[in-house]
């Protein structure tokens, strides 16, 4: 995250740093195309492509027809004969569509083949809940394409990682799996200008703290910084780590923090069971980093239902900063 | 080849024994099943036998901790070749142990239940009998050459947390006991025994209960005149030294050596409350050596006990507070008289004496818990044995009893506290007597 100047302070919203990528690749690089449903003249379902069709044209700005089991296919197959396809799903819960092209697919070919051919497609996911849009449009699945060898799976936070992640997805040889919350499309901050990738497979340290860790992923991420940020009030010091990428995961940074704080929690939207958290639960119990516990580990994750219409409701089922706020207290204070 | 001597498991969760004393000099020989050495455990001790027959070579020394499957001598044939000893024990012992603490962290810091009873007694999982502890804490304990059952937890349900090691750490003491009282000055020497004149046959040792002494088996002795009566002043009761006791084991230890002393081929063995306790333990490591045990409330079998009457027993220093909690001994009131408190105030007059009993009682009863368990060796003792309790006990519940296995007898009295030997002092008599 401190890797790029500080002097430019030029902030984007996290859609307009993915179009700035978008844009990016597509002018160096022509191999790179987009396709998705209503992402040419409707520019997408959020705003995302914008009027990328009218610089690039229909040729390389392609609206697929509503299969999302025939778009991923093709999409598969662009990138196999050479193309660099970067498919948007209009929400992450019509993935279940293209899943056959995604799991058995996109992520077995280079095995398949021997490694004759690659797959080196970019899928992109909007995700997650808030906007209202109910059951079949608010989930959060990462965790399903997250288990399958083959892929790799990345969940941005920031405006500069939705670029950096979307740019190294691109020079990735294999399938990327791009993960973006709806509610951080319109999120603003510093986007460094010009080329340059977010390394996959990297955690960040979003914050240094001592006294517990706090792993999130996606939006989560802010919600524990701004949790963190109230528990410094209470002479409370959490580490907050970004994990970004999900396939594979950052172990090392995970690791080290759990040993220098000895108590960790982990924060995603995803339903809390068989998640994300799991993984990183099980992570550091199977390491070293286990020596260091000081306290059970604790997970929030979302409920288990579907995301409910009622506004008051959606808040309610996934975690939120008072949730993260008292959980860190309970840890900290030995209560766990 | 030389047989190999290993150190036995006999408890569910123990790392290693303690080799306490051989039964058998080196070079001696053994035949298979004899006594060879005693070992203890974090919770109790006991007799392990010879597993065949041959000369006794390159011993552990005593005081090593053995680690559970690992050799601690070595068996040779008659006329083989004594080399040198075929390889090091796995164990420490106690002098390679860091001077601080005290006690020598056994080869893994392998949980136990003494002490950390104390921080949350109600809520600490006593159904596993594991110590609760973070694997930080564990680390650090470790480190520190610290036993994590030495702890007390002050974490949820009493689990040790890296603050407890670190408090500990910090005041630069190893055991978080409770110190002496000022006033308590430890003593030397051996405990007081005192026989009755008269009577043949198996002679019956009595050990009597906490702030207690050998006075209290009078009644029941009336039945008993047929044999003779050996009775023990535990450590800091009656006419015995106040030794520093720090556990339970070292209690045992004591008692033990003063039973040995004695030179009995065998005897019928009796105790009440801790006594009872002690006496279970005895069995425990001296199965062969007893006819019959009997058991009178004893402790050990629980973690429940009623702390405030122990402290407020050992705090009094005036028949008028001493009154009140001698009355929760018994079920029927009346019989605690006046005069009788007085008379056990005059007993206990010396302030050494109550400071050594209050002491004692932190020791083996921190927080109002009893903080050593002698369940498994109610289990493994084939001694004929009966427990007698009375169902009004308000210091130890009688329900403690029901945990004995189905080859002892239970005598659970109605209407009957504490103290069974003075209270029905007949009926129990007459039940002893028909096993002595």
């Amino acid at each position: 995250m401190n890797m790029h100047s500080k002097t430019d302070l030029r902030e984007l919203s996290y859609a307009e740093a993915i179009r700035e990528a978008m844009d990016l690749a597509m002018a160096s690089d022509e191999r790179v195309i987009l396709m998705g449903e209503d992402i040419g003249v409707y520019g997408g379902a959020f705003g995302v492509t914008g009027d990328l069709v009218e610089k690039y044209g229909t040729d390389r700005v392609m609206d697929t027809p509503i299969s999302e089991l025939g778009g991923a296919g093709v999409a598969v197959g662009a990138a196999m004969t050479g193309l660099r396809p970067i498919f948007e799903f209009q929400f992450s819960d019509f993935a279940t569509l293209g899943m056959e092209q995604i799991v058995n697919q996109a992520a077995k070919i280079r095995y398949m083949l021997g490694g004759a051919v690659s797959v080196p497609v970019v899928m992109r996911f909007p995700s997650g809940s808030g906007t209202g849009a109910a059951a079949q449009h608010s989930q959060s699945l990462e965790a399903w394409t997250a288990h399958v060898p083959g892929l790799k799976v990345v969940q941005p936070a920031t405006p500069e990682d939705a670029k950096g992640l979307l740019l190294a997805a691109l020079e990735d040889p294999d399938p990327v799996m791009i993960y973006e919350h709806k509610l951080l499309y319109k999120m603003k901050a510093h986007v460094p200008e010009g080329y340059y990738t977010t390394p996959i497979g990297k955690a960040a340290v979003m914050r240094e703290g001592k006294d517990l860790t706090i792993v999130a992923t996606s939006i989560m991420v802010h919600k524990a910084l701004d949790a963190a940020a109230k528990l410094a009030e209470d002479g409370i010091d959490a580490e907050v780590i970004d994990l970004r990428t999900i396939r594979p995961m950052d172990r090392d940074t995970v690791l080290a923090s759990v040993r220098k704080t000895g108590r960790l929690i982990c924060v995603y939207e995803a339903v809390k069971t068989l998640g994300v958290g799991a993984e990183v639960s099980a992570m550091v119990a199977e390491s070293d980093a286990f020596d260091y516990l000081d306290a059970p580990i604790i997970r929030l994750g979302g409920a288990e239902c579907p995301i409910p219409y009622n506004p008051e409701l959606e808040k309610a089922v996934v975690p939120q900063v008072p949730d993260i706020l008292e959980a860190a207290r309970n840890l900290a204070k030995g209560r766990v | 080849m030389p047989t190999e001597v290993i150190m036995p498991k006999v408890d569910m969760d123990m790392a290693t024994g303690k080799i306490m004393s051989w039964h058998v000099a080196e070079g001696d020989r053994v035949a298979k099943g004899d006594p060879l050495f005693d070992i203890e455990t974090d919770k109790a001790a006991m007799e392990v036998e010879s597993p065949g027959d041959g000369i006794l070579h390159h011993t552990a020394p005593e005081g090593m901790q053995i680690p559970i499957g690992t050799p601690c001598a070595w068996l040779y044939a008659d006329g083989e070749d004594v080399g040198p000893q075929p390889a090091p024990f796995a164990g420490q012992s106690e002098a390679d142990a860091k001077p601080e603490p005290a006690q020598a962290p056994s080869a893994e810091a392998e949980p136990e239940l003494e002490l950390v009873t104390a921080a949350e007694a109600v809520e600490t999982d006593t159904a596993t009998d594991k110590v609760r502890a973070t694997p930080r804490a564990r680390a650090l304990a470790a480190e520190a050459g610290l036993r994590i059952a030495d702890l007390i937890g002050t974490g949820p349900r009493g689990r040790v947390q890296a603050l407890d090691v670190e408090t500990i750490l910090k005041q630069g003491e190893a055991r978080p006991a409770p110190t002496a009282p000022a006033s308590f000055k430890a003593e030397t020497g051996d405990l007081a025994v005192t026989r009755s004149k008269g009577g043949t046959g198996t002679p019956v040792v009595m050990i009597h209960g906490f702030a207690n002494d050998a006075t209290s088996w009078a009644a029941v002795e009336a039945h008993l005149k047929h044999r003779p009566i050996i009775r023990i002043d535990l450590p800091g009761h009656g006419k015995s030294p106040k030794l520093r006791i720090d556990s339970f084991a070292d209690l045992v230890r004591e008692v033990r050596r003063t039973f040995d002393g004695l030179g009995l081929e065998t005897a019928h063995l009796v105790g009440h409350s801790l006594g009872g306790a002690i006496s279970l333990a005895l069995a425990d490591t001296r199965a062969k050596r007893l006819s019959s045990l009997t058991l009178i409330a004893p402790a050990g079998l629980g973690p429940d006990i009623n702390g405030a009457a122990l402290s407020g027993i050992c705090r009094a220093t005036r028949a008028e507070s001493l009154g009140p909690w001698l009355r929760s001994l018994v079920a029927e009131e009346d019989l605690i008289t006046d005069s009788y408190v007085r008379l056990a105030m005059a007993g206990r007059a010396d302030p050494n004496l109550r400071a050594a009993q209050t002491r004692l009682a932190d020791v083996l009863f921190p927080d109002g818990v009893q903080a050593f368990d002698l369940r498994a060796a109610l289990d493994r003792i084939d001694t004929p044995t009966r427990i007698i309790w009375g169902k009004q006990d308000a210091i130890l519940p009688w329900k403690h009893a029901l945990r004995a296995p189905g080859t002892m007898a239970l005598h659970l009295f109605d209407g009957i506290g504490h103290m069974p030997q003075i209270e029905c002092s007949d009926a129990v008599g007459r039940i002893i007597a028909s096993s002595v």
